[in-house]
């Protein structure tokens, strides 16, 4: 066999049907939807599944999300499937997440364990004085499931910390959609605190819950589950998807404005290899490349309290209008706008 | 629930073969008929615009049946209507098996099929229909405080027998022209507590059977005039028409002790289930639907949780 790829793509087979896919199957079940209308297209057949050893792309679970949603019929479908999708019946990766010491530890556990718990939308924790944010990355071309990923993930989490914390916890949503037609369900889902046409998606969250010590915390279970849940990790394939690979390194080289061409290197392929890699997962370098610069930059805007001049030099723009001007393109609104929204005046 | 009403639906045409049946043998029979009695006419002498219009309603009348069939239980209505669809159907169907066979002049019983069952049909079908009204009349009833004003099958909630979001925006819009100083407009948002803990204790099945009985212990507490409504989750919200906030206030409290006092037994092992809700009430003051739903929203989230909001 040829050595193990170190990622994974939007047609790697290594989501197991019967965890993440299965939560879906089941929502649709209950909802009376016949299993074959449901897996129409997506190569799969229930009794498969049911076998519990079948191993389903990116893609084909996309396409098992897009019949649900549209056999479902319903504004609720992506909470409900959502709720179901954490700590999960993943093994020792769910039984990880269930006996942490505090949320921190459950959330840095669950991007550790992107592959296994969060295959298609990778969570990021970020700290600063006062809050911890978690934002999404849209780590296989999701294309138009895109909304139902995030409102997915974002009910994952909630209901994850409200389960392990036993009460609600006071989470404020940004999404970077606009206010949709059914409001309510974010409101019975999610929580009031929200705010919609934001330059991204992520949840805020006061950086004290996430030290509060858990009631059902069991050190040694959890140290050993953890250690299983890794070698589970290792066994399923890559830890992260291409596009999560590529927004680290990117990350990492951002104050260099590295090019397609170091980039590929860097991923030892070819520029065109690359580039059509990309195409498949619907999105571009460039588009990539902006995301990245935008995220480094709201980091320094928010956290570090950097001015325009000092963000701009730090991206090594050549001058703050040209940097003005791509700000702009990340995200419409000017950097100024954003500090006023940032700061809450807006 | 659902599922099993789903699986009826489709087993609706199933009470209806031996109708279909006897339909599918006259419509055979005739054409026979028709076959022995005359000569197949010559293509050159085909009348497409008939054709097409004879054959058009047939067809036409065929699907009207076999719609009224699948969505309706066997019974004297449906009976009736499709006895009534059938007569029309034989009737155009035999009016277009002329277009292609001619019949010796000699032959009178031909006008006879054609044209006599159709003044029986349509006599059929006008006392399917008077009969229909009456029991949708009978049924309108029954959805009382489900429905008010107008119907919209696409706004119905896919869980509970209760009308959804959409549904009650639609009604809050029609509500609140009318709702003036004189008419006063409240809202009661009932949420359940916990409900998430109950979900990953008895599983989301039993949750949803939960949601399912709580909509029917509401209705039952509720006034005639009164709409319940599915928001979403584990929130429900009632629109109360012509009451004051204090009247409102204590039909919330109603709930919420309608709520506590529900015995609910699992469906696995029959464990009584000890429910709680949280409740919320605003009065309309000019303002559009979506404010008005926003501002219920707060308020129960204040009642939820007193102390994380005012601090």
């Amino acid at each position: 066999m040829a050595s193990k790829p170190a990622w994974y793509e939007r047609d790697s087979r290594f989501i197991a049907a019967h965890q993440q896919p299965a939560c879906l199957i089941d929502l649709c079940l209950s909802r009376g939807i016949d299993s074959h209308r449901l897996l129409r297209g997506t190569g799969l057949f229930h009794a498969d599944i049911l076998a519990g050893t079948t191993l389903i792309s990116p893609e084909q679970f996309l396409l098992l999300i897009d019949n649900a949603q549209r056999l479902l019929d319903a504004d609720d479908s992506s909470f409900l499937f959502g709720q179901r999708l954490l700590p999960g019946h993943h093994g020792a990766a769910s039984q990880a997440l269930a006996l942490a010491g505090n949320l921190q530890q459950a959330l840095e556990l669950l991007g550790e364990l992107r592959a296994l718990l969060a295959p298609l939308f990778s969570p990021r924790l970020l700290l600063d004085e006062h809050y911890a944010y978690v934002y999404w990355l849209d780590s296989c071309g999701a294309g138009a499931q895109q909304r139902f990923l995030l409102e997915a993930s974002m009910t994952a989490v909630v209901a994850l910390a409200r389960q392990l914390c036993g009460e609600r916890l006071p989470w404020q949503f940004h999404f970077s959609h606009g206010q949709p037609r059914y409001v309510e369900q974010y409101w019975v889902h999610l929580g009031e605190d929200l705010h919609f046409n934001s330059p991204y998606n992520l949840l805020r969250l006061p950086r004290h819950y996430l030290t509060r010590a858990l009631p059902q915390a069991a050190l040694t279970t959890a140290v050993v589950a953890c250690q299983q849940a890794r070698e589970q990790l290792l066994a399923s394939g890559p830890r992260a998807s291409l596009l999560d690979c590529l927004q680290r390194w990117l990350l990492r080289h951002v104050r260099e404005a590295p090019s397609l061409e170091r980039a590929a290197e860097a991923f030892a392929m070819s520029p065109a290899t690359l580039k059509r890699k990309l195409s498949k997962h619907a999105t571009s370098y460039q588009q990539q490349h902006d995301q990245v610069r935008l995220q480094v930059a709201l980091y320094l805007y928010q956290v570090k309290g950097y001015s325009n001049d000092q963000v701009a030099s730090h991206l090594h723009f050549h001058d703050a209008t040209n940097f003005r001007r791509s700000f702009k393109r990340w995200t419409g609104v000017p950097p100024s706008a954003l500090r006023r929204w940032l700061t809450g005046e807006v | 629930m659902l599922k099993r009403s789903l699986s009826a639906m489709s087993s609706l045409l199933h009470l209806h073969r031996l109708k279909l049946a006897a339909l599918l043998l006259a419509a055979n029979l005739a054409l026979l008929l028709h076959l022995a009695a005359g000569d197949l006419k010559p293509m050159a002498e085909w009348v497409w615009l008939d054709i097409l219009g004879e054959g058009g309603s047939a067809l036409l009348a065929l699907a009207w049946l076999l719609l009224i069939l699948k969505s309706r239980p066997a019974g004297r209505v449906s009976s009736l209507l499709a006895l009534g669809l059938g007569c029309v159907f034989f009737s155009w169907w035999v009016d277009a098996l002329d277009e292609f066979i001619r019949l010796p002049d000699s032959i009178a019983w031909d006008s006879w099929l054609e044209s006599a069952p159709m003044p029986i049909g349509l006599l059929l079908m006008t006392v399917g229909l008077y009969h229909w009204h009456h029991e949708q009349l009978a049924i309108s009833a029954q959805l009382e405080k489900r429905e008010r004003l107008f119907r919209e099958h696409r706004l119905f909630d896919k869980l509970t027998p209760l009308g959804a979001a959409e549904y009650l925006r639609r009604q809050l819009q029609l509500s609140l022209q009318h709702a003036g100083q004189a008419q006063p407009l409240s809202l009661v948002a009932v949420d359940l507590d916990n409900f998430s803990a109950l979900n990953q204790r008895f599983g989301h099945a039993e949750g949803d059977a939960v949601l399912q009985a709580i909509s029917q212990q509401l209705l039952l507490n509720l006034r005639c005039q009164d709409l319940l409504c599915r928001l979403a989750g584990d929130r429900f919200v009632v629109l109360l028409p012509n009451t004051g906030e204090t009247l409102a206030r204590q039909l919330a409290g109603e709930l919420q002790q309608a709520v506590a006092h529900l015995a609910h037994k699992t469906r696995q092992h029959g464990e009584r289930l000890h429910l709680r809700a949280t409740v919320a009430v605003v009065m309309a003051v000019n303002e559009d639907p979506q404010t008005l739903l926003q501002r219920l929203n707060l308020a129960l989230a204040r009642a939820k949780q007193p102390l994380a909001l005012s601090a």
